[in-house]
């Protein structure tokens, strides 16, 4: 609803440099990271810093790719808002179900479950 | 955004004809996306949480994986996400043929990715004996990774059309054009991730290059034809009805492709690389 | 400013003249068949949705007699139990997904548009789309009720699993015959529909709105909306996922579900809630929305603590993603699990409070009015407090180890979706049928419908608590004498014979107003919002002028402002003209198209795996050749409408503001 004024300024400002090389580098930081996290699980440190690296790495390469490529960086904030709430959510899912499964009640009754009928044929 | 078009100004962060300043269809597009994450979200938390408790008779990941590749296809597909969002700034530049460039690039990378998955799910089956229905491991790695893998496909169909769409002409001509210049699109890039990238990958790992030129025979032919008709089908006769004023279309196909594009990035550190700690 | 407006919506195509890619030209039929098929005005929308709805929602209606009837006596034989699983899962599928869920996707296509002062929403084809994918979902749920007419048609019967299809039941080992497959495809074909039109519905409110009308002028309907539509696509791809999962261990012997492979089925039922819970509020909050319209209407004053009803609405969505294993409580899920969740669904009784204490703070010091709308909304505050009660008694996982799968879920949940949903949406129909088809509703009558649907409703379900209590299990086809549940049964079935009676009688009422009703204009109620500033029936172009808004409560302003507000409408006027004139979106087959494809495909691939047999003799030994053929269907009609792109075409208002159009000026 901004007055023809606005938009004029909004657009000189839009011809500036050519984004051209700003992506090619970013792309080249995207493919050392990937060539680090590789590298990463090969490396003999503890399983829980390398989980927690490799998660961070990917989670750099993620917002990267969102706030560059996906210009949200340059765009208006409602959009960062929408796509994160949809994030967001899908996180808490996972977290939960992650949780859920992995608690000791939920545990399958692993190899014998698959022998079950032997089982309940002893109790019969 | 008649007044736009006459001065040459399009401000491509500002559409002031919505009470946000957002284009619709960008609008729409980023609460499109938001809902996909929710949709791998479900599916990548159904793969994890069967790698919880693994039950026995499960296939090993680390066992069947060929890390190397994967981190190649990873590689590929981030350097698509690059051609991208470089044709998404050739087109607010106004330049056609530099966005034609880049979206055929970027297809032609999806391509190669969509390729190295044909050859890994082959791989797998037949060497490795992992099907969708002889482990759970199998179930979920396949169900995720091929959903992923059809994601990737329509964004190549997606761009194929935009591709096309780009050589729209002024005078409203060739309509029925489109549909012969969309298969000639369909057929390379078919032709190019069901035989030719999973073919070469075959020949790198020491599979007779005749071999595999016989085995693709007719595929290739097709395929050959199909690149020609692409080629001459790729000119200009005149003004065309396509420009600057289209660039929202092409950043909205690019909202996907790199969307398609960061699930890969989860996948590849959830799936894959986890599993060798 | 006036600038914006004239180049305002849905085709946003200002670029210079370009020849249009059509196949043939695109159809302008105003009626008839073609007219309605190929419409992109969301009034004609609305309304078939809300036709589908109301025909199903008696569909539903009579399954549920079927199945009070089985029970209305122990130890009966009116139907078999097969039929009977039939008619409970049918009973639930289409109340939910055919008859409520579209009845609110009516509303949303009636009103948004005219709420937010905008012509049409911001993707008319899209909005086609939905409807016409939602009639496919309609068609392949209630598709496998022939094979009880035609017994050679095997359909296996309709679905028989239960609306919420727990695994292992639906495996092929439990369900071989086709039910089940035709039932996950019809829900997931449900889910791109209601997906495809709430994206459409978010964009059109947060990007459509008239100037002025900032977010927190909008009216709660629209909040709620918005809300609803958030809802829907961020819940529906859970169920998509599960769904997915049932399909491929069907057909493709995946271990999603299969123990002996690997799988576990209770993931399908947290997959299923984690959908399930926000679809309940799905279809509660526009019922909430509507009440919260009427409320004020009939009280004569604002709603009390706008903001902080619609900060509940929001929150109430919110929380409402952190609950779903409240339906799980007896799965064994362990004590932090059982303790989470039963915090969780505690919480969101606080914002739902916050609202019921709202609507009452509205009414409290108002000018009463009790019309017929008015009734139904107030019933709703009361009979939803009484759901939400026995809903917080189960909200304590250890009372609910013996609420569950008793006939005191039943209790509550039709508590809260008849009491609830039902009465505001009933209150909705009497509220804006005046607007749409310019007459109303005979008072007498109105009235009388809602105390027989009232008295009804209540001698069926307030039984089933205490049948609940004292261990009556659901989905039992029949029950033996000396249970101790022969009364509350029998006076239960009654009340539903009852509650028929009055439900006859509203729709009966209805369509009698629709003929022969006393005609209206533009504002019976003295209404407050922007829908009521146009006239009955709106014009296909919704508002001569595009309004500018002043205050919450747009056309209460309007009324009291009338000088400054017909100034505003004159330049508005102007301006629009001087742009080309009122910009209308061109109608088009490809929607149609497109879900005729959808359905071809959907159909044959549900029957992947079973031979295609045509005058007896097996003509192909897959259904896929046919999928493949329903699918290139879907393509090739995608892209033709891509290829003819929004076009659209302008109207002309003469000085009575009638329009004439610039058919032919495709520009």
């Amino acid at each position: 609803m901004s007055a023809p004024a606005a938009t004029e300024s909004a657009v000189a400002a839009h011809h500036e440099p050519s984004k051209f090389h700003f992506y090619i580098q970013i792309a080249m930081i995207l493919a050392v990271i990937t060539g680090v996290e590789v590298v990463l699980v090969y490396l003999p440190l503890a399983k829980g810093l390398v989980v927690g690296t490799l998660v961070t790495l990917s989670a750099v390469k993620f917002l990267f790719v969102i706030f560059y490529f996906m210009h949200l960086r340059w765009d208006k904030v409602f959009c960062t808002i929408l796509f994160f709430i949809g994030l967001i959510l899908a996180g808490f899912t996972m977290f939960a179900l992650l949780h859920l499964f992995g608690a000791e009640a939920s545990k399958p009754l692993s190899a014998t479950a698959i022998q079950t009928s032997a089982a309940f044929a002893s109790l019969a | 955004m008649s007044s736009h078009a006459a001065t040459g100004h399009i401000d491509h962060h500002h559409d002031h004809t919505t009470s946000t300043g957002i284009p619709n269809k960008k609008l729409l597009w980023w609460a499109f996306l938001a809902s996909d994450c929710m949709f791998f979200g479900a599916l990548i938390s159904t793969h994890l949480v069967y790698r919880l408790n693994p039950p026995p008779g499960n296939a090993i990941p680390t066992q069947v994986f060929n890390i190397e590749l994967t981190s190649f296809s990873t590689f590929i597909l981030l350097m698509s996400s690059l051609l991208m969002a470089l044709a998404v700034n050739a087109i607010q530049k106004g330049n056609v043929k530099s966005t034609r460039l880049m979206l055929l690039g970027t297809m032609f990378f999806g391509c190669i990715f969509l390729g190295g998955q044909v050859f890994e799910f082959g791989h797998f089956v037949h060497e490795k004996h992992m099907t969708l229905s002889n482990s759970i491991f199998g179930s979920t790695f396949y169900t995720l990774t091929g959903t992923h893998g059809t994601h990737v496909a329509i964004g190549v169909l997606l761009l194929g059309m935009m591709y096309v769409r780009t050589f729209k002409a002024a005078d409203g001509s060739g309509f029925f054009k489109n549909f012969v210049h969309l298969a000639a699109i369909c057929v390379v890039m078919g032709v190019s991730f069901i035989y030719v990238v999973p073919g070469l990958i075959e020949v790198i790992y020491g599979t007779e290059l005749m071999t595999f030129v016989h085995h693709a025979a007719t595929p290739l032919i097709l395929g050959a034809i199909a690149a020609v008709a692409l080629v001459i089908l790729g000119r200009d006769h005149g003004p065309l009805e396509f420009g600057e004023k289209n660039a929202i279309d092409v950043e909205t196909i690019g909202l996907y492709w790199h969307f398609v594009d960061i699930v890969w990035i989860i996948i590849f550190t959830a799936v894959y690389l986890l599993e060798y700690l | 400013m006036a600038e914006a407006l004239a180049k305002s919506s849905f085709t946003g195509t200002g670029h210079a003249p370009a020849k249009t890619f059509d196949l043939f030209p695109r159809p302008t039929a105003k009626t008839g068949l073609v007219g309605w098929l190929t419409t992109v005005d969301h009034k004609k929308i609305g309304m078939m949705y809300g036709g589908f709805a109301i025909l199903f929602f008696l569909i539903g209606g009579l399954e549920a007699l079927m199945i009070r009837t089985q029970l209305l006596v122990p130890n009966n034989h009116f139907i078999s139990a097969q039929l009977y699983n039939e008619l409970f899962t049918m009973h639930g599928t289409t109340m939910i997904f055919l008859a409520v869920m579209p009845l609110n996707a009516a509303f949303f296509n009636l009103l948004i548009p005219i709420q937010i002062g905008a012509r049409d929403v911001a993707f008319p084809r899209l909005n086609t789309f939905s409807l016409w994918v939602w009639v496919v979902g309609a068609i392949l749920l209630n598709v496998g009720w022939l094979s009880h007419f035609v017994p050679s048609w095997k359909f296996g019967g309709a679905p028989d699993v239960g609306w919420f299809g727990y695994a292992p039941l639906t495996s092929k080992v439990f369900t071989p015959d086709l039910s089940t497959d035709l039932w996950v495809f019809g829900i997931q074909i449900l889910g791109v529909s209601s997906i495809v039109a709430s994206l459409n519905f978010i964009v059109t409110i947060i990007n459509m709105r008239a100037p002025g009308l900032t977010m927190m002028r909008l009216p709660v309907f629209t909040w709620m909306a918005l809300v609803t539509s958030f809802l829907l696509i961020l819940a529906l791809p859970a169920i998509a996922i599960a769904l997915i999962e049932v399909m491929f261990d069907r057909n493709f012997g995946t271990n999603f579900f299969e123990v002996s492979g690997g799988g576990q089925p209770i993931l399908w039922q947290h997959l299923f809630w984690v959908f399930g819970h926000p679809e309940v509020y799905i279809l509660i909050l526009p019922p909430m929305g509507y009440v919260s319209e009427i409320l004020p209407t009939f009280s004569r004053k604002p709603l009390f603590g706008y903001p902080i009803i619609v900060f509940s609405g929001v929150a109430i969505g919110f929380i409402g993603f952190g609950v779903w294993s409240h339906h799980m409580f007896t799965t064994g899920m362990g004590t932090i699990a059982t303790a989470a969740f039963s915090i969780a669904t505690m919480a969101i009784a606080v914002p739902t409070g916050v609202k019921i204490f709202n609507w009452i703070g509205t009414l409290w010091g108002g000018r009463i009015v009790t019309r017929t709308p008015m009734m139904f909304a107030l019933g709703f505050i009361w009979m939803f407090m009484m759901g939400g009660m026995s809903g917080i008694m189960h909200a304590a996982a250890p009372a609910d180890a013996q609420q569950q799968d008793s006939y005191f879920v039943i209790a509550h949940f039709h508590y809260v979706l008849i009491g609830g949903a039902t009465f505001a949406l009933l209150a909705a129909i009497h509220f804006w049928f005046p607007k749409f088809f310019g007459r109303l509703v005979p008072e007498f009558w109105g009235k009388l419908s809602f105390w027989i649907i009232f008295v009804g409703f209540n001698c069926t379900f307030f039984p089933m608590h205490f049948l609940g209590l004292n261990g009556m299990p659901r989905r039992t086809w029949t029950y033996d004498s000396n249970m101790g549940w022969n009364e509350g049964n029998f006076f239960a079935s009654c009340g539903a014979y009852l509650l028929g009676i009055g439900i006859f009688t509203y729709f009966a009422v209805l369509i009698y107003t629709f003929f022969k009703g006393e005609k209206c204009g533009n504002d019976p109620w003295d209404g407050r919002t922007l829908e009521w500033s146009i006239p009955s029936p709106p014009p296909e172009h919704n508002f001569a002028s595009i309004p500018t808004v002043h205050a919450r409560d747009a056309f209460w302003y309007e009324k009291h402002h009338k000088d400054e507000i017909a100034r505003e409408k004159a330049e508005h006027i102007q301006a629009e003209e001087s742009h080309g004139g009122i910009h209308m979106p061109d109608q088009s087959w490809y929607p149609l198209f497109s879900a005729i494809g959808l359905l071809i495909g959907a159909y044959n691939f549900a029957q992947l795996h079973h031979p295609v047999i045509f005058g007896g003799k097996e003509v192909l030994s897959t259904h896929l050749p046919l999928a493949i053929a329903g699918g290139c269907v879907l393509l090739l009609s995608c892209y033709l409408w891509a290829l003819e792109g929004p076009a659209g075409y302008h109207l002309h208002l003469d000085a009575d503001g009638n329009p004439t159009d610039s058919h032919g000026g495709h520009y």
